[in-house]
Order: C-alpha cells, then structure tokens, then sequence
C-alpha cells in the first residue's frame, strides 16, 4: 500500500507542473490589466511603468513563470494585489472554513443519499422507489439558493432554532460553530444526497442480480446482511469516486451557499479576487483547489484498494 | 426404501414470467428419497433450473411467479414459508450449488468468511468454531493448502477450486437435501470428473440426497439413481436410473438417447430430433413434444397423464407402455 501512494505521489507531480502551467497561462489570456487597476483614475504612465517594474511583469514570460513557481515552492503565493495580503495567508484563513463545510455538508450528503439508495434499489419499482427518485429530483432541481433563502425563513426567522448567518471557528466554539454551520450544510448535502442516491441506485441494481448475492441468499443469510455486506460492499467503488469528486467541488467554493449565510469561505474569497483581477489570489485558489483534487483522487484509489481486493495484485 | 415417504415430495411445480400465458415450468412433481440422487435432465430452456430455483426460494420475483404446488420437506411445505422460516432452511437443511463458481463467489469477501458466515448463522457457534468447521470444509473439499486458502479472496482460486469452496460451503451446515446446478458445466472435462467424484464421495460420507440439474447425460449415467426428464417445462419420464437407460418409453427420452455420441460409430452422422424446442408463447395444448414427435397421432392434442410402466418408473405419453422393446 506504501509503494502504490508513493507511485502516485510521483505520477501525481507532471499533473501538477501541468496544472501550474495551465494557471499562469489562463492569467496571461486573460482580458484586463491589473496595472491599470492600482493604478487608478488618473494613469500616471510613470506609476504604471514603475508597477510593471515592481511586479517583474516586464520579463519576458517564461522567467515570469520560473520565478512564479520559484516562490510556491517556497511556499509564497505572492501578495494580494488589493489588500497586500499574502495568498498564503488569505487561503489559510479562509481553507478552514470551507473544509468544515465541506465535510459537514458530505456527511450529511452520505447519510441520506447511500441508505436512500440503497432501499430504492432494494424496492425497485415500489412506491419507496418512486418516492426516492421524485425526492431526488427535487433535491436537484431547487436552487441552492432558494432553498438556503427558505431555510432561513423557517428554521431561523419563524422557528428560532438555528442562527441565520455567520461563522465561528471551531477552535473558539465547536458547539455554536457546528450550529451555524448546519444550515448552509444541510443545503449543500441534500444536493449532493440527490446525485449520491442515483448512483448508489443504480450500482446496486447492478449489483443485486449478481450470481453472489443470489449465493448469499442461497446460503441462508438475512435480507440486512445481503444488502449491507454482499451487496453494498461491491457496489461502493463508483459510490467512492463519485463522493471523492462532489467533496473536491466543494472545496472548490459553493459560492451562492456562502453568499446566502454570510460564511467567509473559499468561494467568496475567489469571486471577490475575480472581479478586482486579483490575479495572485486566484492563481493561489485555482491552484490550490487543482491540487487538492489530485489528492482526492489518490485517496479514492486507496479506498479503492481497501474496499476490492481484485485491485491490490500489482 | 420405497415404504418411506419420500424426503422430499415436490407436488404440481408451477413457474411462469408474470402476465405470460402459459407456464415455464408446468405441474412438475418429483419425489426425492433421503441419500438417492436424483438427476433431473433436459436441454436448454426447459425448466430445470426454474425448479431448482423455486425449491430455494430463489425466483426473481418479479419478473418470475410461482403459479402454484407444493415441496413437502419434513412436513413443511418449502414453497408457502415465511421469509424468516425460509432462510433459516436455506443454508442448513437445503442447499444449493450453481453452475458458475466464477461469479458465485463474493469477490470481496475471504474464502473462509464466506464459508464460516453460513455456520454462525445456523449453528450460532462462536467466530473461532465458525472459522475451524470453514477449514475443516476446506479440507474435506480436497483444497491443497486449506489453512491458506481460508484467508484467499475468490480470484487468486481457479475454477475447479471456487467449485470446491462452493461445495464446502453448501456442505457445511450438513444438509439433508442439495441441490446442484449443473455444477460442472463451467469446467473443464478433467475438472469436472474430480469435482463428480468428489461429490459422490461426500454424499456418501454425508448421507445427503442430491437433485443434480444437467444436459449432460454422460453426467446422469455417472452419478444418477434415479432420473427425470424434462421437456418444455414439464416432465415427461422419471424413473430409476436402470430403468431409463436400459427401456425409454416418451419418444423425446429414446430420441435423447439416441442422440448421445459413441465411440463406435466414428463418421456415420450424429443422431438429432427434428425441429425445436416450442417457444414460450408458442406452447402446444396438449402434449408439448407432439410437434417433434415421430410417433404423434390425434390423442397427442390433449395432455397425457402419467402412467405406472414399471415399480419405478412413470411415462407421460398416451403411446406408454410401449410394447416389448424394439
């Protein structure tokens, strides 16, 4: 198992240099002048040739990369072109907060979307079916937003149970955090719940006509332990890489959910950086977000390897 | 023997696909005495293994339903159980080998926990107990390296290994009835003569009666006591093996046995019946081989009974018995 993460830590490092080329590049095409932008209203030539200077954006674009990847290495991201920043330390900021979104929100997505799965594909074409498959289109179908915004309304505006908006660190208070936090989650989650359910149904359906689970049956074992431990175990290989990659998206921001509650987040931290060309901060978030997909990724397949034994012959 | 009631009693068997007109499996009924095996044969498509199936419980329902009869096993009647009664049978008192060692086998699971998992639930014995009866399987199965083999996953076995392990795990719990569907079909001709032997010798040991469901009439001469043939759902002739072999009386098991190649006559061309099997929706009224039937004549529209030719041996054709063999 060593050897396998240490294989694909290596593979792991030309996507990377591929990604970063990829990042810089999209900066390079893009439309917009961040110079212009500090430079301000009146564009004093000598100010925006100094700023050009400053920023080294006068070399040519090669020694702008190498000294670019240069300073990542070292674990400088560069400095906000609005707020003087550090990246580092904006994405570190605001990194907790999406992760324990995100975690939340996939916790709640898998224990509502597997079981539903599960016995929807148990109940093939049963009113528990049906049930399952209209509940999982709405879940798909209402925006995050609204949801969010009527979730507001019920739960914090008429009932008082959950506070409306903000954000507490976890470190100050894990109660209050975890509270503010299960709204946005919980909108979050019910999205991903949905698509979590279709695809758990419809591995199982596969795997419910399989030889072994008829073998199972055969062999006398319980309806329970047939779907849990003949079935469900087999089924979850596309259930695992289908959750590993709704978890990358949302580390890469739910923009609207963090809108809505107020949570200073990833996404806001992106889209606040893109409308003021704020290119270091979203070079550092894009980056970021790509390399922690690659490790999702890696994580899958190790899962992978755990959970089907076919996968662990080198 | 013959004064015992039989072990098990399977009374009018009736399969079709839901909202299909016509049955798959059509009034079978079979008696099977304890420690006989009892091969039911037939080609392709006949019901053979329907009814192994709808004597487990094992019908995927939908799109197949029982239409109606009765499996007296120990004064119960295997088809009308409740689910939890049902299980607690399957496994311990009946159990079942399938044609594909392959794909029966769960391919996440060890070995040994897939034989060890059906001792806990029958026998409630401890984990430790569970595991040393899976070894003890193992071993009387013939598997070289059983201690080994207990912690391998189904893929790093061959095929005639995976059948071993599915032999032991039906065998585990000491039933008094399996029921083995075409459990040599998969495999190849050397394997295949192991895995038969191998069974012979453990329902020896065992005192277990087997159903055993095959095309292969090689197989029944090796293995049967008894036989019944299917055609198109029904069953046209059952009997002591003997009785088959040496004196045929339906046309489909003279042209059955007629059909089975010999070393003898190497270049003359192979025997076949005429025509083929009636589709599902196709089934004639009366007697089903009438189509195919050398010897057909009018009372053929109408479905035979089945009649006494012997002390042990029943015919469903209106010709039986026929007279001294020709």
């Amino acid at each position: 198992m060593l050897a396998f993460l240490g294989r694909r830590c290596l593979i792991a490092i030309p996507t990377i240099i591929l990604i970063s080329i990829f990042v810089f590049g999209l900066q390079k095409l893009l439309p917009g002048d961040p110079v212009l932008v500090m430079a301000g209203e009146e564009r004093d030539p000598e100010l925006i040739a100094l700023l050009r200077e400053k920023y080294r954006l006068n070399d040519p674009i090669p020694v702008q990369y190498a000294a670019w990847v240069g300073n990542i290495v070292q674990g400088d991201l560069g400095i906000s072109l609005r707020t003087q920043q550090p990246v580092t330390a904006l994405i570190a900021e605001k990194l907790p907060v999406t992760v324990q979104l995100a975690v939340m929100a996939l916790i709640i997505a898998l224990v509502i979307g597997i079981p539903a799965g599960v016995l929807s594909a148990y109940k093939k074409g049963t009113w528990i079916d049906w049930v399952a498959n209209v509940v999982a289109l709405s879940g798909l179908s209402v925006p995050n937003f609204w949801l969010g915004i009527m979730m507001i309304l019920l739960v914090s505006v008429q009932l008082g149970w959950l506070p409306a908006s903000g954000y507490v660190p976890l470190s100050e208070d894990p109660g209050q955090s975890i509270r503010t936090m299960l709204m946005p989650a919980f909108v979050l989650g019910t999205a991903l719940a949905a698509t979590l359910m279709r695809h758990t149904r419809s591995a199982m359906l596969g795997v419910l006509q399989s030889d072994y689970v008829r073998t199972a049956r055969a062999k006398g074992m319980g309806e329970g332990t047939v779907l849990v431990k003949h079935a469900l175990r087999n089924a979850l290989v596309p259930i695992v890489t289908v959750t590993t990659l709704l978890f990358g998206e949302l580390l890469a921001g739910a923009v609207l959910t963090e809108q809505i509650f107020t949570i200073p987040g990833f996404g806001k931290l992106v889209v606040d950086a893109v409308f003021n060309r704020d290119y270091a901060v979203v070079q550092g978030v894009v980056l970021c977000t790509g390399v922690a997909f690659i490790f999702l990724n890696i994580l899958a397949d190790a899962t992978q390897r755990v959970l089907n034994p076919r996968m662990r012959q080198e | 023997m013959n004064d015992q009631p039989p072990l098990l009693e399977v009374r009018g068997l009736s399969v079709r696909i839901r909202g299909a007109a016509r049955n798959l499996v059509d009034e079978v009924s079979l008696e099977l005495n304890a420690g006989e095996t009892l091969c039911v044969v037939g080609e392709s498509g006949c019901g053979k293994s329907l009814t192994a199936l709808a004597l487990m419980g094992l019908l995927s329902d939908p799109p197949l339903q029982l239409m109606g009869g009765k499996a007296l096993f120990r004064g119960q009647n295997l088809l009308s159980l409740k689910r939890h009664n049902l299980q607690q049978m399957r496994g311990d008192q009946v159990a079942m080998i399938f044609q594909e060692p392959m794909t029966s086998l769960n391919p996440s699971l060890r070995i040994g926990e897939q034989i060890a998992e059906t001792v806990r639930r029958h026998r409630g014995v401890s984990t430790a107990d569970a595991r040393a009866r899976a070894l003890e399987m193992l071993e009387r199965v013939r598997i070289p390296a059983a201690g080994a083999r207990l912690d391998a996953y189904p893929h790093e076995l061959s095929g005639g290994m995976r059948q071993r392990a599915m032999i032991a795990m039906a065998l585990a719990n000491d039933p008094a009835v399996l029921i083995a569907d075409e459990p040599t079909t998969a495999l190849d001709v050397t394997i295949q003569a192991q895995i038969l032997e191998l069974m012979r010798g453990l329902l020896a040991e065992t005192g277990a009666a087997l159903i055993l469901i095959t095309h292969d009439l090689g197989v029944v001469a090796e293995m049967a006591d008894r036989v019944a043939v299917m055609y198109a759902g029904r069953i046209v002739e059952v009997g002591a093996a003997r009785a088959i072999f040496e004196d045929p009386q339906h046309p489909y098991t003279i042209g059955l046995m007629s059909s089975m190649p010999s070393f003898g006559d190497s270049g003359a061309r192979l025997v076949t019946i005429p025509g083929v099997v009636p589709s599902a929706t196709a089934m004639p009224p009366g007697c089903r081989f009438a189509p195919r039937c050398p010897f057909v004549e009018d009372a053929c529209g109408a479905q035979p009974a089945a009649k006494a030719v012997g002390s042990d041996h029943m015919v469903a054709c209106v010709r039986a018995p026929l007279g001294v063999a020709a």
